[in-house]
């Protein structure tokens, strides 16, 4: 299948969801009585998602690049790296709290550098300390802005 | 007209010309050249990278600071095009076709010189035009009332489409609503209904529109860098630039002189239709030139023209400042990159559209002003220091794409300071991955999310002032006209198809004919 008939399939899906969902928008008894409610342009937005979706899905592609199949498209792409630097930011999403900005983001800056293949010691921490420390001193410093630290300090009783 | 337009131009000349506005155009070019440098990131990364120090900015020097990082991405996008063929975006594609090859041919130096003229000249050309243009526009635009508004959003929002291309408009189109449809997330700012928020409070004031930005787009970029095992920049040599190899004789001159001025023109006009966008100005451009070259000069495109080189990269900077007059005039966006800068002014609490012009002369007239000086600022500065900039070009993908993502990342977090926007980021970010392997087009995403908001709004008030009825749509003879024209822009892909289905049919049965001939 074309990639851009399953991107069309996905988007008709979504439409559908998306208009089932708008259902379930609460209204009051009073907004229930107007012509333009909440729910009015998630309706419209849903019939119009639906309708092109479908356009797609039935009329011939014309971009050759579209023609491609999806497994044709990423064929050769570096998954793996590219799912450990995802899985990587959500990890620093996750210790942002505990581990505070500084820490939390020279961590996260040195397992980028690793996943991506630099192996510089010296190098990787000099460019992640320079930055995160560099960007909390304009932060904090220049601009003002109260970077909380992490919950790990209080915990451990250091602040 | 004039007695404002000259008060306004002294306003801005004013605001520009304090000290500290003058260090963000200098830091917004420098910034801009930089991030456009890097291999696979363009102006809308650029300008999304930026906006989290704009915050701490009054809306003026905000503005004039992402004005300059827009025009220097793109500059610093050519440069990437020319010397290594990796075109940050569709915009500087253009200027790869004879910028590269002529710097293959051993004059690196004269390409990059090229660039930078024409840039400057096809820069400062529709600037004077934007500054004549924009208020006349806003004038006009004054009387405009919410039916007016919304049938300009539908206009806008369709252009898009209609400009993406042949067999991209139903899909831009879609990417379109599905932006409309991000945008109905959060709390309904008429009844206090909440939409889709799932009882999140975190989703209760809606997706942060810098957050949608950063992910669908500097988070994509650089994770797409990795998938592509984009290597463009690895055989680099930054050392083959020397200072002595910019410089431009006066016959090349003389050769470039007449594209540039062409181009200058052709590439504002494009630049003000919502949609086009500095794309179309380049491929434009680059299409008039050869066309009107001689012969001889015309085999010469693809292979390192001089003219070829000069009237994309001319287009794309005329349109980009073009595309502002829309922004400015009626705020409606006319690239991916002005939807962001959108997004910055509804951020700012600025209502974009003609009421700017009156409430806020500062900023109007404050970005118009700045774009002079950011050209001076990006030939005097950016051309001594081509050599020294290339040497980016040559940093490790393994540092710059976590980098990036750090950056981008942290745009966000320390606007909000919330981690569960670092979440979102990164579910956004998956499914714009995903959507573009589906070959779905970006940039309408976002102008849809950002004007989603307020198109609601109007067809709100709208339809409560026409006492709900439909009527608002050709009542008035504005809204009448933006609606017709709304048609005709609809139509024009169509109309396209049709008239190249009608060659096609044309050319075969001339083919049967001469072969029956035969």
């Amino acid at each position: 299948m074309a990639r851009e008939k399953v991107g069309a399939l996905v988007m008709l899906l979504f439409s559908i969801a998306y208009g089932l969902l708008a259902t379930k928008i609460p209204l009051s008894f009073l907004a229930q009585q107007e012509t333009f409610t909440s729910r009015t342009m998630p309706y419209a937005l849903a019939v119009m998602g639906g309708i092109l979706s479908f356009l797609i899905l039935v009329l011939p592609t014309v971009n050759p690049s579209g023609k491609k199949t999806l497994s044709e498209e990423t064929r050769g792409m570096e998954w793996s790296t590219a799912i450990l630097l995802v899985a990587m930011m959500l990890v620093y999403g996750l210790i942002m709290k505990w581990l505070g900005f500084i820490l939390a983001s020279i961590i996260f800056l040195l397992a980028g550098f690793y996943i991506l293949g630099e192996r510089r010691i010296q190098r990787m921490l000099f460019t992640a300390v320079l930055l995160v420390v560099g960007l909390w001193g304009i932060m904090s410093m220049l601009l003002g802005v109260y970077i909380a630290p992490g919950e790990i300090f209080y915990q451990l009783g250091i602040l | 007209m004039w007695d404002g337009m000259i008060n306004g131009m002294m306003t801005g000349i004013t605001t520009t010309m304090i000290p500290f506005n003058i260090a963000m155009v200098l830091f917004g070019c420098f910034a801009g050249s930089f991030i456009g440098m890097l291999p696979g990131l363009g102006p809308i990364t650029a300008v999304a990278l930026l906006i989290p120090v704009t915050y701490a900015l009054d809306p003026a020097s905000g503005m004039v600071l992402l004005a300059g990082v827009y025009y220097g991405a793109i500059f610093g996008g050519s440069t990437c095009s020319i010397l290594i063929n990796a075109p940050g975006e569709a915009a500087t594609v253009a200027t790869a076709l004879d910028g590269y090859p002529l710097a293959r041919q051993g004059h690196p130096g004269k390409a990059l010189a090229i660039a930078a003229y024409a840039s400057f000249s096809g820069g400062t050309i529709a600037v004077i035009m934007l500054m004549f243009f924009a208020p006349m526009l806003a004038n006009v635009a004054t009387s405009f009332q919410s039916a007016d508004y919304f049938a300009l959003m539908i206009l806008g929002l369709t252009a898009v489409s209609a400009f993406a291309g042949r067999g991209g408009v139903l899909k831009a189109l879609l990417m379109v609503v599905l932006g409309l449809m991000l945008s109905t997330v959060g709390t309904d700012q008429t009844s206090g209904t909440q939409r889709f928020t799932f009882g999140s409070l975190e989703l209760l004031d809606g997706i942060e529109f810098l957050l949608l930005a950063m992910a669908t787009f500097a988070l994509t970029e650089a994770l797409f860098i990795i998938l592509n095992k984009d290597a463009s920049s690895d055989s680099f040599d930054p050392k083959s630039i020397g200072i002595s190899n910019l410089k431009v004789t006066k016959k090349e001159f003389k050769l470039i002189y007449p594209s540039i001025l062409r181009s200058s023109f052709l590439g504002f006009f494009i630049g003000v239709l919502p949609g086009a966008g500095a794309t179309l100005g380049s491929f434009m451009s680059y299409g008039m030139e050869r066309n009107l070259a001689p012969p001889e000069e015309q085999k010469k495109f693809g292979k390192g023209s001089l003219r070829g080189l000069a009237a994309p990269e001319t287009g794309n900077n005329a349109a980009s400042s073009g595309s502002f007059v829309p922004l400015l005039t009626l705020g409606i966006p006319g690239s991916g990159t002005t939807a962001v800068m959108l997004g910055a002014l509804i951020a700012y609490g600025i209502e974009p559209g003609p009421r700017m012009f009156i409430d806020r002369p500062d900023v109007f007239w404050a970005v118009i002003m700045s774009m002079y000086l950011g050209n001076v600022f990006l030939l005097i500065l950016n051309l001594p220091l081509i050599p020294y900039f290339a040497r980016l070009l040559a940093i490790p993908r393994n540092l710059m794409v976590p980098i990036i993502l750090f950056f981008s990342l942290m745009g966000v977090y320390l606007v909000t300071f919330n981690d569960f926007d670092i979440m979102m980021m990164v579910f956004f970010c998956i499914a714009a991955m995903a959507l573009r392997l589906m070959n779905m087009p970006m940039a309408p995403l976002l102008l849809g999310f950002i004007l989603g908001g307020l198109m609601e709004d109007n067809l709100r008030r709208s339809l409560m002032i026409f006492d709900e009825s439909m009527s608002f749509m050709w009542e008035r003879p504005i809204t009448l006209g933006i609606n017709i024209t709304t048609i005709i822009v609809f139509s024009l892909p169509f109309i396209r198809y049709m008239i190249a289905k009608r060659k096609s049919k044309t050319a075969k049965v001339d083919e049967g004919v001469a072969a029956e001939a035969k």
